[in-house]
């Protein structure tokens, strides 16, 4: 068995515009012009479409039946579920098997915040699942606090190596018009520690934007990639994992050598791919707080156990290291808006057409999207991707 | 009259009811597997290891190290009036003879924040929450 390498393509990409509040009537307006943005990159129309990925915070089957109703009403004859880097691994067996010919895999965020905005208190204790992290006053970022603190208790890793990542993300945004932070201009460590603190040990500067902003992407079978308007860029191999529950059990083996979600996916994306870690010209890894970035990196196999921060430091992440990653700022300084798992993809792909002015890699050819969430590299998407 | 709590509490789920009951009574109680001896926390409905549903609600000692934590200095919701708050991880101490670590998400109080270490010896304590069927865990320091 083999994974269908270069039988299936991303022919189109979408970025809609990513900032603190957008004013669309509502997160399906948006939606649709993301649908409608990638399907144009690509040179395809709506009536083109028969696979549907949705990344929604909700997905349930009703769902792909109302987009199939909006596209057309016509029948669709791929289904899925997942995050970005996985969704385009699925879609691409879907097309190289004949299942489908275009898959089309997006999300749109107008209006929800995931974390604290403002003070407001409901007039009585909200009842909530009797597991919920939220009893005890978790979210997000207390969630990566405590793993990042956990991570620096293992391996002793200073926490300027950490904060070093900020300062990286920041000044890819600052050559990304289209990021949110990017018009703040240049951070140092110093402005990084200097920021307040939010869940000790991170400070504001260390935690991903909370935005607006949404994403599509076009997944073609190879007879309708050649068709398209934009240079292929091939699928050579991925595939998606999940290993836990949403930030509710948790063992002693959180960091450790046992492969959980993110490192099964990638060692099978290389084996299926036939290329090694050395041959990645740019990467996107989801980049959600300074730690998760360093876990990327060993997780991958771009460096060993506890060895993620050191990487970090040597500068090899950054536009002009030896594999730049997350060269549209990030989630920390490019665009967070809700579910970005599909935002390392769209980047990935744009760096592999050649498209990304002064923040491009010189002659990319090969590239990995790493997608996580749901849990501490609870759910996680690895696809490795190449141009011609 | 002291202020009405007003952050998330949790609906009891009828299968969890031996632990809500236990946390009245000042002991916390874990499920363990009769057939092959793995704790499992959080609860599920079987045995993590061996699938087996004869799982018994078993009480700890509350004894517990410092898995990790933060100090939490932007609280969601009403959790905004009890900054700096300290949320954590912590690893119980078990049995001996069991499978599995039982490692429990909850707030430090008591402690002062400059003295929290990952490793640190804690213990559960309890907290009744006025006016409402819940008793809330957390942990506090302990002499090792």
């Amino acid at each position: 068995m083999s994974f269908p390498s270069r039988k299936a393509a991303i022919v189109g990409v979408y970025n809609s515009k990513q900032a603190r509040n957008l004013p669309y009537a509502s997160p399906w307006q948006l939606e649709l012009e993301c649908v409608q943005g990638a399907l144009a990159d690509a040179g395809l129309t709506h009536k083109d479409v028969d696979g549907l990925i949705p990344m929604a915070f909700h997905t349930p089957l009703s769902l792909h039946m109302q987009w199939a109703e909006q596209l057309g009403g016509r029948p669709i004859s791929f289904l899925d579920v997942g995050g970005g880097a996985g969704a385009v691994s699925k879609a691409a067996l879907a097309v190289a098997s004949g299942m489908a010919n275009v898959v089309v895999i997006w999300f749109g965020n107008a209006g929800v915040r995931l974390g604290p905005q403002g003070n407001s208190v409901n007039p009585s204790a909200p009842r909530v699942p009797d597991m919920s992290y939220t009893v005890q006053g978790a979210y997000m970022s207390p969630w990566y606090a405590m793993w990042t603190r956990r991570y620096m208790h293992q391996f002793n890793v200073p926490a300027e190596h950490l904060a070093e990542y900020s300062v990286i993300a920041r000044h890819h945004a600052v050559l990304n018009e289209e990021s949110v932070m990017g018009v703040k201009g240049e951070i140092t460590v110093d402005d990084v520690f200097n920021s307040r603190m939010i869940a000790d040990p991170l400070h504001l500067l260390e935690c991903p934007l909370d935005n607006d902003g949404g994403y599509a992407i076009v997944v073609a079978s190879e007879a309708v990639a050649r068709g398209c308007r934009k240079t292929p860029v091939w699928v050579l191999g991925g595939c998606e994992a999940v290993y836990t529950d949403p930030y509710q059990s948790i063992t002693p083996h959180w960091i450790s050598s046992e492969a959980q979600a993110v490192r099964t996916t990638a060692d099978k994306a290389f084996a299926m791919a036939g290329v090694s870690r050395d041959d990645i010209d740019t990467a996107g890894l989801y980049d959600c707080f300074p730690v998760t970035m360093a876990r990327d990196l060993e997780e991958c196999g771009f460096c060993e156990l506890g060895e993620g921060a050191e990487y970090i430091h040597a500068g090899h992440v950054a536009l002009g290291g030896k594999m730049p990653c997350n060269t549209d700022g990030g989630l920390l300084s490019g665009s967070h808006n809700g579910n970005p798992s599909g935002m390392q993809v769209t980047e990935v792909t744009k760096q592999l057409r050649g498209e990304c002015g002064v923040r491009q890699v010189p002659n990319a050819k090969i590239g990995l999207a790493l997608s996580q969430g749901w849990a501490v590299h609870g759910l996680a998407g690895t696809v490795i991707l190449a141009r011609d | 009259m002291n202020e009405p709590y007003l952050k998330p509490l949790p609906q009891k789920q009828p299968e969890n009811a031996p632990l809500w009951e236990g946390l009245t009574q000042r002991e916390f109680r874990a499920p363990k597997c009769n057939n092959c001896g793995a704790w499992n926390w959080v609860p599920y409905p079987a045995c993590r290891e061996c699938l087996s549903e004869d799982l018994a609600w078993t009480p700890l000692s509350g004894n517990g190290t410092l898995f990790t934590y933060t100090i939490v200095h932007r609280g969601l919701g009403a959790f905004h009036k009890d900054v700096p708050y300290v949320v954590a991880l912590v690893e119980m101490e078990l049995p001996p003879g069991g499978k599995r670590a039982v490692i429990v998400l909850g707030n430090i109080t008591g402690v002062p924040h400059d003295a929290l270490y990952v490793g640190m010896p804690l213990k559960m304590t309890f907290k009744d929450i006025e006016g409402e069927d819940v008793t809330l865990w957390e942990f506090t320091a302990r002499e090792a």
